[in-house]
């Protein structure tokens, strides 16, 4: 990342003990601007918690952290920078998507209505409707519009595509590559690795409430193991794969094989090219493998 | 501030009306029925019989007897039903405020806006205190209107049943105080709910009983309960035990549940 930027969240040994629990322990992570990280754990590993900390809701236990060069639980006037989406997002029963824009609108010093009324009709929402009226996905897209509508230099989502139909989902995704072209940081919490495959600048896994690994999903991608398809013109001995380098499991049968390969393609691909190979065909990359094997290793340390 | 203050009396409007509806219906009640218990002497015998604690509770005495409309109004309504509905409303307000919202996962949302946790309990209890005040001052201005058609004010200045609906809504605000300063602190609604109300109940036994029970009556003086039967409004108008002391035990609740508020996390 570009060194002279500044990062819109600092996050620097962040940690958080409830009684009882460790929630959060020791977490690092700069998210700049312009940028799209996702981050991933399974339910329970300390991501709402750490949303929870940016936002000054909770107070660390030890460690800081900072939004905007500012503490959220210090500065309220920083949290008009920062569009927030809880993980569980409820507004009063009684009180409609239009009162709710206009109520938080003027908190932040007022949002243009026509930013509004674009995002609502964006997300195909009836504004006056009572929240308490409203299905799962419809009280979602209510959540989506306050936080993107006065265009925030910081968003923070937790799990925003919950409950939401992929029409919408894919609306969201637009406004997030727009939102980060006009240079907002994002933090996007899931637990569904596929959901930021595509647009997450980088990925940061947490596992009980330790950051387990960062990097771009490409990096991830290269470390994932990969599994390959092999076609051959004719039947191939079954032990065709048996010592060569990279393959990690083998299975083949008569025309066909299924390798597993961790690392470079290439002496896979020499052996099944030297016994005549049809076709090859990736058998989907191995990322929710990896992804499944992080979340269940223990922590570096 | 006053934004997050007008979005608690839009929310509560219509239960407000409500509220409102119901404590004048009571007090239509209350004045109509006066002119039969006026002329049945037979009433102040009985209730002469009752022991002297509970005469007190009810605002009772030899000058003010049940058929009087000072014995009356203070045995049928301001020692009794009004406080009680004024408790009632007060205190789920105040248990709401701050740990009701909270629990309802409301109060984050509001809290993620360029707003501080300070400024929002001081709306959040200032909404609660002009709630509180748009009711009682609903009640008294329907005994007000009502009370001379019924004779309910013969000896009795009008502005004396102001004095003791106020002093009535300067109880409840004490009581509903607490229900708000131990929810701001702990978060927890049903305990700020349950400290209120049980502390309001308890008050009013404590009140009752120390009249005979010697030991209770040193923790009665510290009871709102006791600031208000004890300065009897009706009979002596508003005095400032009746609504200075309440108010400063209230503010004091507040400010310090506040501070403490801005500094836990939230739940």
């Amino acid at each position: 990342m570009n060194s002279s930027v500044a990062p819109a969240i600092e996050i620097d040994g962040l940690t958080k003990r409830f009684p009882g629990i460790m929630a959060v322990s020791g977490l690092n992570l700069d998210i700049y601007p312009g940028e799209i990280v996702g981050f991933l754990g399974p339910n329970g590993a300390g991501k709402t918690t750490t949303i929870r900390m940016l936002l000054g809701f909770l107070r660390p236990t030890a460690g800081v952290c900072r939004v905007l060069g500012g503490s959220p639980a210090g500065e309220p006037g920083l949290r008009r920078r920062i569009g927030y989406l809880p993980g569980d997002f409820r507004i009063d029963p009684a009180m409609s998507g239009a009162e709710l824009f206009a109520w938080f609108g003027h908190l932040r010093g007022g949002v243009d209505r026509t930013r509004i009324r674009q995002l609502v009709d964006r997300f195909d929402l009836d504004p006056t409707r009572t929240f308490g009226t409203l299905s799962k996905g419809n009280r979602q897209k209510v959540g989506l519009v306050q936080a993107f509508m006065h265009d925030p230099e910081v968003l923070i989502l937790d799990e925003p595509t919950s409950g939401v139909d992929p029409l919408v989902q894919r609306e969201f995704l637009r406004l997030l590559r727009e939102s980060t072209q006009r240079g907002a940081a994002v933090l996007f919490s899931t637990h569904i690795l596929p959901e930021i495959e595509r647009i997450a600048s980088r990925v940061a896994i947490i596992r009980a409430g330790q950051l387990v690994t960062v990097s771009t999903v490409n990096v991830l991608l290269d470390r994932a193991r990969h599994r390959l398809e092999f076609r051959f013109i004719r039947s191939v001995p079954h032990d065709l794969f048996n010592g060569i380098a990279g393959v990690v499991e083998a299975q083949v049968e008569d025309h066909t094989a299924t390798v597993t390969i961790d690392g470079p393609e290439g002496p896979a691909l020499r052996a099944a090219a030297d016994a005549g190979v049809l076709r090859v065909s990736p058998v989907g990359d191995d990322l929710e493998d990896l992804f499944l094997s992080l979340y269940q290793e223990k922590p570096e340390h | 501030m006053v934004a997050i203050l007008w979005q608690v009396i839009r929310r509560r409007r219509i239960s407000l009306v409500w509220w409102c509806l119901g404590l004048v219906a009571f007090v239509v009640i209350l004045a109509i029925a006066y002119p039969t218990v006026r002329d049945n002497s037979e009433l102040d015998r009985t209730f002469a019989g009752l022991p002297p604690g509970v005469q007190t509770l009810l605002g009772l005495s030899a000058a003010n007897t049940l058929t009087s409309p000072v014995g009356y109004l203070n045995s049928q309504y301001f020692a009794n039903v009004l406080p009680l509905i004024l408790l009632v409303f007060a205190i789920g307000l105040g248990a709401w405020a701050i740990s009701g919202d909270e629990a309802a996962g409301t109060l984050e949302l509001l809290l993620a806006n360029p707003v501080s946790r300070i400024q929002v309990a001081i709306a959040r209890a200032a909404s609660l205190g002009l709630l509180l005040a748009i009711l009682t001052a609903v009640a008294a201005a329907a005994l007000v209107t009502l009370a001379p058609a019924t004779g309910l004010n013969r000896g009795l200045p009008l502005e004396r049943i102001v004095a003791a609906t106020v002093a009535c809504g300067f109880l409840a605000l004490a009581f509903a105080a607490v229900a708000f300063a131990v929810g701001a602190a702990l978060g927890k609604r049903s305990i700020a709910m349950a400290s209120g109300a049980t502390l309001a109940i308890a008050g009013y036994v404590i009140e009752g009983l120390a009249a005979q029970v010697k030991v209770l009556q040193p923790i009665r003086a510290a009871s709102p309960w006791h600031w208000l039967i004890d300065s009897d409004p009706l009979r002596h108008g508003l005095l400032p035990e009746s609504w200075l002391l309440p108010l400063a035990v209230s503010l004091i609740l507040i400010a310090l549940s506040t501070v403490l508020f801005a500094r836990r996390d939230l739940r």
